[in-house]
């Protein structure tokens, strides 16, 4: 556990060192096109900071597992990987670790899950494959289109329009099953009830936002009018699929499957700002996924420690306001985050992408606005589950492990909405021209 | 025989003589098969040795014997996927019971016939090489029914090959492929290359020629299914990719994308879709090679040599784990709940076989990433997107029938099962492959660059 620790930590600390740092480029296979082109600006960054974080919190998270050595070697593979998808520069590098991720996380799910892992697995790896065939054709046919693969000179490269729409349909149809939007999110819920809790925390985390990161870094820059033709479908999809979310998470009486769906409303929130596409909704879209990551870790860890109180993952009036101050009021900052309050991480991306879309079109602003009321809704129903009924001398409040994990999630929840310029400032250059990377 | 013309066959002739000589030394019967399969092995390196010492140079015997780029890729690689057979034949225990020592002599012969194939530049010696490959397989493939059938179907195809070299010859008044580019668009030329590519076709297991293909991986020795798999397809390509350079060009160009396009696509479709519900672990490598060999002829049908020598390549690493997979297990004609167990006994093994599966479907960071990659960058080049499609379709499709495999080994094992037996040298050639099948994914540089100098 410690060596998975110590890895995790080590790489948010080299993403903090990396950011910035000059790209560079090895060959790797250059009679296909493919570099071993690999660069971290600032957006990059941000997310390997993420990638970093969470997967720290994970790992120590995970601190009893059966079979150790195979769980953390798997759980490193698996952080390499995602990590690979947020420096790659190249687009043979990017699908290689894109598709590289799905086997550690299949592995970890089928044989440390739950009951249910079989087939929750079997699902999740069949909606991932499925998507890898489009996005493997669009990349073959960008690249040979283009006669490169590396994402610097791509950006200069320019596509007619017909082939713009044709490759977004594409990468978008890949992208949307893994963040995963509306209609392709069939394998979420069942992968979040069925797999092991540090790996919905990272899955929920991370790498759902490697499908926000491609469309930001990938689709937008490389098919503007590509993207733009197909904007209007995908906002709808993406405002259904957030209204949708947001209902059934006001439903469940688990808690997991609660996360779950709300993770399938925020994240098409997020697409929502990322196919709005200003300038400002790109910044929103990255400092709504830092967040979302940040704030669904600290969650997923909250959920453990309740469930390890009450017994399940159901909700039951487990008493815990008067027993359990410090869990209680852990929980009642992650819940703020999570709808999106002043002075928690969740406002501002939210504002800016909400700002956005109404500029874009006021009905698409006013649904939209409809899911904070609905988050807010399944929010105060989890707590109401957590504080509300009888007090039961056997919970104890949260423990030091756990503490010492959520605590400095939500403080960095907590700074970066306090001064969410410091994850601003890092995304302007990446805002303005996402593929200028070098 | 001149210099020249002794470089140009010199892969052919060591394969040939040795596999006359250990055939021959076979013969009083008290031989151990383990030292004449050794000495195969060492006999069928030094021809691979030697092809890529002897390096390109002058066609000899008039030109009807190439010594190009691609001569001399694919007869070294011919000469070193014979080696890894004669390793196999060398680690099977069951067949040293019955010492079948003639093997090893007609995998060496058979294998000459293909080095020759790859390197024919005339259409007797082409047809030549074919019977040389094809007549000790009938043999290897031997006994039973199966067996029965690639025999006849192998002498059929000879004679419908035969068939179109005299309509070529009739359109052309010449056997040499020189006289290919000045033959005029005639019905003789044409239905006489088509015959030609039927033969072809047979032996690089393209369907609807393939049809032999599944019971006779069954009913084989992995050895000889290796040899089936690999060493036949290899062959036949390298035939087909100089045939078709030799044709596209001159008076009468001939177009081979269509055709080429087609067959694969049907291949493709057949072996992906064959492999997932087949529970007998042979025919689903069997029809997983369909499949390998439907991918290999995306790039043929791309007109992309390199990116047929590296698919190949890699593809030939992989096909060797796999059966040397099936060679390590105790069961003759294993089924998909033979390999229960299996993970938790052989771990070491398991995790090969994993990462060979994984390079089977084109899983990153194996090589089989990139040569799929590469494959379909060559057909996405001469506008085949439908085949990129398919394959990456046939891709997914594929690894059901891996992961299930795989999955397979770590069902808990039943009570009845016997401890799965020792083999040590299968178990080490399928870490072998797996090992080369990673490090190719991560620098496939020098496989490459080795890979462009194939030219027909």
């Amino acid at each position: 556990m410690l060596a998975g620790l110590l890895t995790a930590i080590a790489a948010a600390v080299a993403a903090w060192a990396g950011v910035g740092a000059t790209a560079a480029a090895y060959v790797w296979a250059s009679p296909i096109g493919a570099q071993l082109a690999i660069g971290a600006d600032r957006s990059s960054a941000a997310f390997l900071m993420l990638t970093g974080v969470s997967f720290a919190a994970g790992a120590a998270a995970s601190g009893a597992v059966r079979s150790p050595r195979a769980y953390f070697a798997l759980w490193s593979l698996l952080q390499a990987a995602v990590s690979g998808v947020f420096v790659a520069r190249d687009l043979v590098l990017f699908l290689a670790c894109w598709d590289a991720i799905l086997a550690p996380l299949a592995l970890l799910m089928w044989h440390w899950g739950g009951t249910d892992r079989r087939a929750a697995t079997r699902r999740l790896v069949w909606y991932w494959m499925a998507a890898s065939v489009p996005l493997l054709t669009a990349i073959v046919a960008l690249g040979v289109g283009a006669r490169t693969f590396s994402f610097a000179d791509l950006s200069g490269y320019r596509l007619a329009e017909g082939s713009q729409v044709i490759l977004a349909v594409l990468f978008l149809a890949a992208f949307a099953a893994r963040l995963p939007l509306f209609p392709f999110h069939a394998w979420l819920p069942r992968a979040y009830v069925a797999a092991p809790l540090p790996v919905v925390l990272v899955l929920s985390s991370v790498i759902s936002k490697t499908a926000a990161y491609a469309i930001v870094r990938i689709c937008l820059p490389f098919f503007p009018r590509g993207m733009a033709d197909v904007a209007p479908y995908a906002i709808g999809l993406a405002t259904v699929g957030t209204l949708y979310g947001a209902l059934l998470a006001t439903r469940q009486r688990d808690t997991r499957l609660l996360i779950a769906y709300a993770s399938v409303s925020q994240l098409s929130f997020i697409a929502l700002g990322a196919f709005v596409a200003t300038p400002d909704a790109v910044q929103g879209v990255l400092v709504a996924s830092i967040s979302h990551g940040l704030v669904v870790a600290a969650l997923v860890l909250l959920a453990g420690t309740l469930a390890r109180r009450a017994g399940s993952f159901s909700f039951g009036a487990a008493g815990l306001g008067s027993r359990a101050p410090v869990l209680t009021s852990l929980v009642l900052i992650a819940m703020l985050a999570a709808i999106g309050v002043p002075g928690t991480s969740g406002a501002p991306g939210e504002l800016l992408i909400l700002a956005a879309a109404f500029a874009r079109a006021p009905g698409i602003g006013a649904l939209a606005v409809l899911v904070i009321v609905l988050s807010a809704g399944y929010c105060l129903a989890l707590l109401r589950s957590v504080l509300s009924g009888p007090g039961d001398v056997r919970h104890a409040d949260i423990g030091w492990r756990d503490r010492a994990l959520v605590i400095p999630l939500l403080a960095l929840v907590v700074a970066i909405g306090v001064a969410p310029r410091a994850i601003g400032d890092l995304a302007e250059p990446a805002g303005e021209q996402p593929g200028s990377a070098r | 025989m001149t210099e020249a013309e002794l470089q140009a066959a010199a892969p052919a002739l060591i394969l040939a003589s040795s596999g006359v000589l250990l055939a021959a030394a076979a013969l009083p019967g008290r031989v151990r098969l383990g030292a004449l399969a050794w000495l195969g092995v060492a006999f069928a390196l030094s021809a691979a040795a030697a092809a890529i010492a002897v390096g390109t140079g002058e066609a000899a015997f008039g030109g009807s014997l190439a010594r190009d780029g691609g001569s001399v890729f694919f007869s070294a690689l011919i000469a070193i996927v014979a080696a890894a057979e004669l390793t196999l034949i060398a680690a099977d225990r069951r067949h040293a019971r019955h010492a079948a020592g003639g093997e090893v002599g007609l995998v060496l012969l058979s294998a000459a016939g293909a080095a020759l194939m790859v390197a024919a530049a005339d259409l007797g010696l082409l047809f030549a090489a074919m019977a040389l490959l094809a007549v000790p397989l009938a043999v290897l493939t031997g006994r039973g029914r199966s067996g029965a059938r690639y025999a006849l179907l192998s002498a059929a195809i000879a004679a419908v090959t035969v068939y179109g070299v005299a309509l070529l010859y009739s359109a052309t008044g010449e056997t040499g492929y020189a006289a290919l580019g000045r033959a005029t668009r005639n019905p003789l030329y044409l239905g006489g290359l088509a015959l030609v590519l039927a033969g072809l076709a047979f032996h690089a297991g393209l369907a609807p020629f393939s049809a032999w293909s599944p019971a006779t991986h069954e009913r084989s020795s992995p050895a000889v299914s290796v040899h089936l798999a690999v060493v036949a397809r290899i062959a036949a390509f390298g035939a087909l990719l100089r045939l078709a350079g030799a044709t596209r060009s001159g008076e009468a160009p001939v177009d081979w994308e269509a055709s080429l396009a087609v067959l694969a696509a049907i291949t493709l479709a057949l072996g992906a879709l064959s492999a997932i519900g087949e529970r007998r672990v042979k025919r689903v490598f069997g029809y997983l090679s369909l499949a390998q060999a439907g991918a290999v002829a995306i790039a043929a049908a791309g007109q992309a040599p390199s990116a047929v020598a590296f698919y190949v390549t890699i593809d030939a690493a992989l096909t060797v784990g796999a059966f040397a997979f099936v060679a390590s297990l105790r069961s003759d004609e294993p089924t998909v709940s033979d390999l229960a167990g299996l993970a938790r006994r052989r771990p070491l093994l398991v995790a090969g076989f994993g990462v060979v599966l994984s390079g089977l479907f084109g899983f990153p960071p194996t090589a089989g990433f990139l040569a799929k990659l590469y494959v379909f960058e060559a057909a996405a080049r001469a506008q085949l997107l439908w085949l990129v499609v398919l394959g990456a379709i046939a891709t997914v499709v594929t690894a059901v029938a891996c992961v299930r495999l795989l999955l397979a080994c770590f069902a808990p094992p039943r009570s009845d099962m016997v401890a799965p037996a020792r083999a040590r040298v299968a178990t080490a050639l399928v870490l072998a492959a797996a090992v080369i099948t990673i490090v190719l994914g991560v620098a496939p540089g020098p496989l490459l660059e080795a890979a462009q100098a194939v030219r027909f």
